[in-house]
């Protein structure tokens, strides 16, 4: 029997905090591609919709339950900013991980388990998803836009809102379908998935608004449930049971993705 | 102290739905030597590669790496192996130093600890010059001795090398050899996989054919090359077709006819050539050479490696 080395193996938060520390690692020569999503486009949306937008409909109070419509618009921006990282990150490093640039096979060439791989680049995701959801709640509040104090766990619950999608996008992008690696589902969600969640979920206009018909196709999307968390985080108006039924949607999401992501990873990745 | 097989496989099947990639084989590699897989693509070789570097089941049989089962203890394996994969799996991203830094925080290592091996290796890989430039614009074999560094910082038990200089020019195939030869003369157990007889005659102590998901021979290179062929091979060229109406009959101990030429396998090439030209056979060109693990493998499987 050929005798193992007493070499100590790391543990697996060791292992997993490594991984997260390589996505670090390269995000410093990519960070600037990143900038326009995660931080100006939302200031954007927030001054142009909120701001400009908002001045001529200021009289529609009632409808936005007492809010100005900067205030009703600045905290669903918390969670669409999430969202959208969450997505990207669901997508493009995972492909690239598995099939462009196969730098997942490397890793998984090392003690590091598939689960940890998974964790800790989504670990990686979080951190991203915090700093964006973070700085424009600041922006939003500096300007006026949100004045609970109950505001600064908006971010966390944008950050439950993104791995909602991270998670699932994560699941399908690594899943044996997306075999041939061309990457070309990932317009197509953009466009039909998220745009169409981005402009209907209650962001601009509450979703009562909606045809009747429409309503519940709205209540069942993810980012639904994470706008209505950070509007009511950010309006001051939180009610437990509904802040529980949002929390534990999104927790769903974000559980039934992580587990698929980890079972598909494996399933491509160790054939 | 122990002479127990760093990898033994008995029965080692890997199928793919319907598809057997690697058919029932046995192999064993020792500690110090470099092992090979040699045969064409498709026979089965990076399968195997992948199941000792587990990170793809076995389906059946037994495997043994380093004593352990990869199935249970696929991360106490990982932990010490070095993969240099087909594809490289670098990150362009990162410089070189930092490909090295962060693969070695994969196995637990202090980051001075990386740091210091990451000199000694780039030396040793000669890239210490391009520490820190980026990866992407490095060539193809600049690429490859940058993944063999990093799959030696973890200071490994066993190098598993799949392929390692396909797709480089002759150079740097040779820089690359000349590298792994070294590593070998410090008792680094490698083992590899190669389409190239002459990759396999320069690095192999012993290694193993493989055509179709099985073994078809193994040994060392000359006990292969004495096993199974002649000394001497002599090489006809034509014009156009081969095209001989028998008039090589009973020359040489083997002829094969390929497309674009004929090889008569003997043990005296001089007067085989001599006998070709008193027959009259109408040759473009005719050379005498030593037979290779190419002609071994053409005489057990009828095909040539590199098609």
């Amino acid at each position: 029997m050929a005798a193992v080395a007493a070499q100590p193996l790391t543990t697996p938060v060791q292992r997993a905090t490594a991984v997260t520390a390589w996505h670090a690692r390269s995000y410093r020569r990519t960070w600037r591609a990143t900038i326009t999503t995660a931080f100006l486009n939302p200031v954007f949306f927030l001054v142009s919709v909120g701001v400009l937008l908002g001045k001529l409909i200021d009289d529609q109070q009632a409808a936005l339950g007492g809010l100005s419509y900067v205030e009703f618009v600045a905290p669903a921006l918390v969670a669409t900013t999430a969202m959208q990282v969450g997505t990207n990150d669901g997508m493009f490093p995972v492909m690239a991980g598995i099939r462009w640039l196969r730098t997942y096979h490397a890793v998984l060439a090392t003690p590091v388990r598939v689960a940890e791989l998974v964790l800790g680049a989504m670990a990686w995701s979080v951190i991203r998803m915090l700093v964006a959801a973070t700085i424009f709640t600041a922006v939003a509040a500096l300007g006026g836009a949100i004045d609970s104090p109950l505001a600064i766990f908006a971010p966390f619950a944008a950050l439950l809102c993104g791995l909602a999608f991270h998670a699932p996008l994560a699941a399908f992008t690594s899943s044996p379908m997306l075999e041939d690696g061309s990457g070309g589902w990932f317009p197509a969600i953009n466009r039909f998935v998220i745009i169409p969640m981005f402009l209907f979920s209650g962001t601009f206009f509450p979703v009562s608004q909606l045809p009747d018909w429409l309503e519940p196709v709205a209540w069942a999307t993810p980012l639904w449930h994470g706008i209505e968390l950070c509007r009511d985080l950010c309006t001051g108006s939180v009610e437990l049971v509904a802040t529980l039924a949002h929390v534990g949607y999104l927790g769903a999401f974000v559980a039934v993705g992580a587990a698929l992501a980890v079972r598909f990873h494996e399933r491509t990745l160790l054939k | 102290m122990d002479d127990a097989p760093l990898i033994e496989a008995r029965g080692l099947t890997k199928r793919f739905g319907e598809f057997v990639a690697v058919d029932g084989i046995d192999f064993a590699v020792a500690c110090g030597e470099t092992f090979g897989f040699l045969g064409p693509n498709g026979a089965g070789k990076s399968s195997t590669m992948r199941m000792i570097g587990a990170v793809s089941p076995v389906s059946g049989g037994t495997l043994r790496v380093l004593g352990l089962d990869p199935a249970t203890h696929g991360a106490e394996i990982k932990q010490r192996l070095g993969v240099v994969p087909q594809q490289d799996t670098l990150d362009f991203e990162l410089t070189v130093y930092e490909n090295i830094l962060v693969y070695g925080r994969y196995f637990g290592l202090p980051k001075d600890v990386i740091r210091t091996r990451a000199d000694e290796l780039l030396e040793f890989v000669q890239l210490n010059e391009r520490r820190d430039s980026r990866v992407e614009p490095l060539s193809g074999g600049m690429k490859r001795r940058l993944t063999i560094a990093r799959a030696l910082v973890n200071e490994p038990s066993l190098l598993l090398l799949d392929e390692p200089t396909t797709g480089l020019d002759p150079q740097a195939r040779h820089v690359l050899w000349d590298r792994l030869y070294r590593l070998k003369q410090q008792g680094v157990t490698q083992v590899l996989t190669t389409h190239y007889m002459d990759e396999a005659e320069q690095l192999c102590d012993r290694l193993v054919v493989m055509d179709r998901a099985k073994i078809v021979a193994q040994g060392s290179p000359r006990e292969l090359i004495r096993k199974y062929v002649q000394r001497e091979v002599v090489e006809l060229r034509f014009a156009g077709e081969p095209s001989v109406d028998g008039r090589l009959d009973g020359l040489g101990d083997r002829v094969e006819v390929l497309a674009d030429r004929i090889l008569i396998g003997t043990d005296d090439g001089d007067a085989c050539v001599h006998a070709v030209h008193e027959r009259g056979v109408a040759v473009e060109s005719m050379l005498v050479r030593r037979s290779t693990l190419e002609d071994v493998f053409l005489t057990l499987t009828g095909r040539t490696l590199v098609d």
